[in-house]
């Protein structure tokens, strides 16, 4: 009877603790897939070192920025912000392109979303539709938030993000890139910061299909 | 005094924390609710070209968020005011500003959410809490701003101790917070003992009105009881010539009865009648003792006595009960006392006759008078019988004059007792279990006795 009273006094006092533990591993487990989730950037592949040929948008004389947007894609209010931040000391002189993909086989309008506006609305900034994604092929484009820099010569000076992580406002490399080149900080040879992870919204569900010959 | 405040103390601040809990209960519930709709509102889907699917916002609003939540509610509903509960609910607050951080894709003016959690915190009046929490706050910023420092602090490349900058401020707010708490507790110290005070000066008036209240009481049946003792000394003086003259009446009436023939005598009542008399004639007699003796209150005086041969004369005074033995049992060799012989012989009778009349009549009993002490040790003499007992409230009363549960009874055998017993310089006392039995005991302190011997 004794040892039986010991025993359960025992797994009494085991209780809490045990429970604090599976507690605290599953929050901690929470948290981490949470950060992962939110480090893991998507694809971006390097956009063409030049103007890409056959694009409707329009180069300007001294820089040209194109970010590319999912148009309901919620971590490219980030990428939107953080544009704006850019624009605002630094954009004198630049064209800058806000290029909403609708997908493929997603119906008319589907790019007239809250951030068409959002986009809209900031000065400086042309907002352009991308019917099935043509112009954010031409650019290699594929993961929502994506930007590119031209120079005048049409070179690119910046590919990548303009975030740290998925939706996370504030200094990023991608920003701290764009703003060095556009204030003539950055060395021709290239930014600090170029090529920085993008974090957003694949801008297609399924790769384009294969262009039929002849 | 101590003591009671410290009571009150304990269980004042244990009650604060158990509001606190309450409170924290409301808020993780709310935090929960309020992180699922701004994750439903701000990223309900998100989208792989026109595929849409939940967010992982609210995946983790919804989950992570139970998760959080779950052991803290289910202790403030299973061991409220407990240590463990507020030191749980503490890392879940701190953990969910971080989680609304999250969410809130790091927007600096969430990080605020972090003060207020403290000042929640401070509900407990705990500073030890405040504490844990700033390390948490430490360690999530230090693990953060080693993995992702922007999603801390906003820049690419802090230096090593931004953490410590930012644990700095949380210190700041700690400081005004930890003081505010040892305000706390020393104003709910001072409240405790305010209260513990009034409690023992209204424990202290309470006492004081009772006793005054039972000084009145006695101070009126004092009177009372001097008053009736007069007039019933005077009555009983005046009554005892009546008495001795019936009889005499009696006495003269009964020889010649017995003397007499024929019809008289042959009438059974007759002789009935005449014992009937006779009886309450004694029983008179008894009654005007009694008051004559619990009138006069005189100073015994003391002699050396026996007390052996004292408790048979006694004992064959009682009128005997065929179911009830009475044993003597004072030691043959028991030093010799001195005493009042006819006081303490009053004094015997009537707590043996007593524990006689305690025997129920439907079982045999025993009553058995012992008796120690002499050689300078204090004399104890102990009546017990295994009779019906007293029952705990009427002990205190079978000593006060005029209190009785006899049909019969004056209500004033014990009162006379214990008078008798303090004039010996002695005292005496009940114990009693119902059903079980009785046992009065008297003592009588040597010294005591000597003193007044020497005063009579």
């Amino acid at each position: 009877m004794a040892r039986i009273g010991i025993t359960w006094s025992f797994t009494r006092a085991a209780v809490l603790p045990l429970a604090a533990a599976v507690w605290m591993t599953g929050a901690g487990t929470g948290f981490v897939a949470l950060a992962a989730y939110k480090a893991t950037p998507g694809p971006a592949l390097r956009p063409p070192g030049g103007w890409p040929a056959g694009t409707a948008l329009q180069p300007g004389a001294r820089f040209t920025l194109v970010l590319f947007a999912h148009p309901r894609c919620p971590c490219t209010r980030a990428s939107l912000s953080q544009l704006r931040e850019v624009l605002s000391s630094h954009g004198e002189g630049v064209r800058a392109y806000v290029v909403l993909v609708r997908p493929r086989g997603a119906p008319a309008g589907f790019e007239r979303s809250a951030l068409w506006a959002s986009a809209a609305s900031i000065p400086g900034v042309t907002v352009v539709a991308d019917p099935d994604g043509a112009e954010a092929e031409r650019f290699r484009a594929d993961t929502s938030g994506h930007a590119a820099l031209y120079d005048a010569a049409g070179r690119l000076r910046f590919s990548g993000g303009l975030t740290s992580s998925r939706g996370h406002q504030g200094d990023s490399p991608g920003q701290d890139a764009v703003r060095a080149i556009l204030s003539g900080r950055a060395s021709p040879g290239g930014a600090r910061g170029d090529g920085a992870p993008v974090f957003g919204c694949p801008v297609q569900d399924a790769p384009a299909p294969p262009v039929e010959e002849g | 005094m101590v003591c009671r405040s410290g009571g009150h103390y304990q269980r004042d601040l244990a009650a604060v924390r158990r509001g606190a809990d309450q409170v924290f209960l409301w808020v993780l519930l709310f935090q929960w609710a309020f992180a699922i709709a701004i994750a439903v509102l701000w990223s309900p889907r998100g989208w792989a070209g026109k595929v849409a699917h939940v967010h992982a916002h609210v995946w983790a609003a919804t989950f992570l968020g139970a998760a959080i939540n779950a052991l803290p509610v289910a202790l403030i509903r299973l061991r409220p005011g407990t240590a463990a509960t507020r030191t749980v609910v503490t890392v879940a607050q701190m953990l969910w500003s971080a989680l609304l951080i999250h969410l809130s894709g790091g927007r600096i003016e969430t990080h605020f959410h972090v003060f207020g959690s403290l000042a929640f915190i401070a509900f407990y009046r705990d500073w030890k809490l405040l504490v844990l929490a700033t390390v948490v706050v430490a360690a999530d910023h230090l693990v953060r701003g080693l993995i992702s420092p922007v999603s801390v602090y906003g820049i690419a490349d802090p230096e090593w101790w931004r953490f410590l900058e930012h644990a700095g401020w949380v210190v700041f707010e700690d400081v005004v917070l930890v003081l505010a708490c040892l305000r706390g507790l020393k104003e709910m110290r001072q409240t405790a003992l305010r209260q513990a005070q009034v409690e023992e000066q209204s424990a202290a008036l309470d006492r004081a009105l009772s006793e005054l209240g039972d000084s009145q009481e006695a101070m009126v049946r004092a009177e009372k009881l001097a008053a009736v003792g007069q007039l019933a000394a005077s009555v009983g003086h005046e009554l005892r010539n009546p008495l001795a003259a019936i009889r005499n009446a009696h006495a003269y009436v009964s020889r010649r009865l017995a003397a007499a023939g024929g019809e008289l005598k042959a009438d059974a009542r007759v002789g009935q009648f005449m014992g009937v008399i006779e009886r309450e004639l004694a029983a008179s007699s008894r009654i005007i003792s009694d008051l004559l003796d619990f009138a006069r209150e005189r100073p015994p005086r003391l002699q050396p006595c026996p007390l052996r041969p004292l408790v048979d004369e006694a004992i064959s005074v009682v009128p005997p009960r065929a179911h009830v033995k009475v044993v003597n049992s004072v030691p043959h060799r028991l030093p010799i006392p001195n005493l009042d012989k006819e006081q303490f012989r009053q004094v015997l009778v009537n707590l043996v006759q007593n524990a006689v009349e305690a025997i129920p009549a439907d079982r045999p009993g025993e009553v058995a008078v012992a008796a120690a002490g002499g050689e300078g040790a204090p004399f104890s003499v102990e009546i017990r019988d295994d009779g019906a007992g007293i029952p705990e409230e009427l002990r205190s009363k079978i000593f006060q004059p005029l209190f009785t549960t006899k049909a019969k009874g004056t209500g004033l055998g014990l009162a006379i007792v214990a008078g008798m017993v303090n004039r010996h310089g002695g005292a005496i006392r009940v114990e009693s279990e119902v059903g079980r039995g009785t046992r009065f005991v008297i003592e009588l302190p040597a010294r005591a006795a000597a003193a007044v011997r020497e005063v009579a």
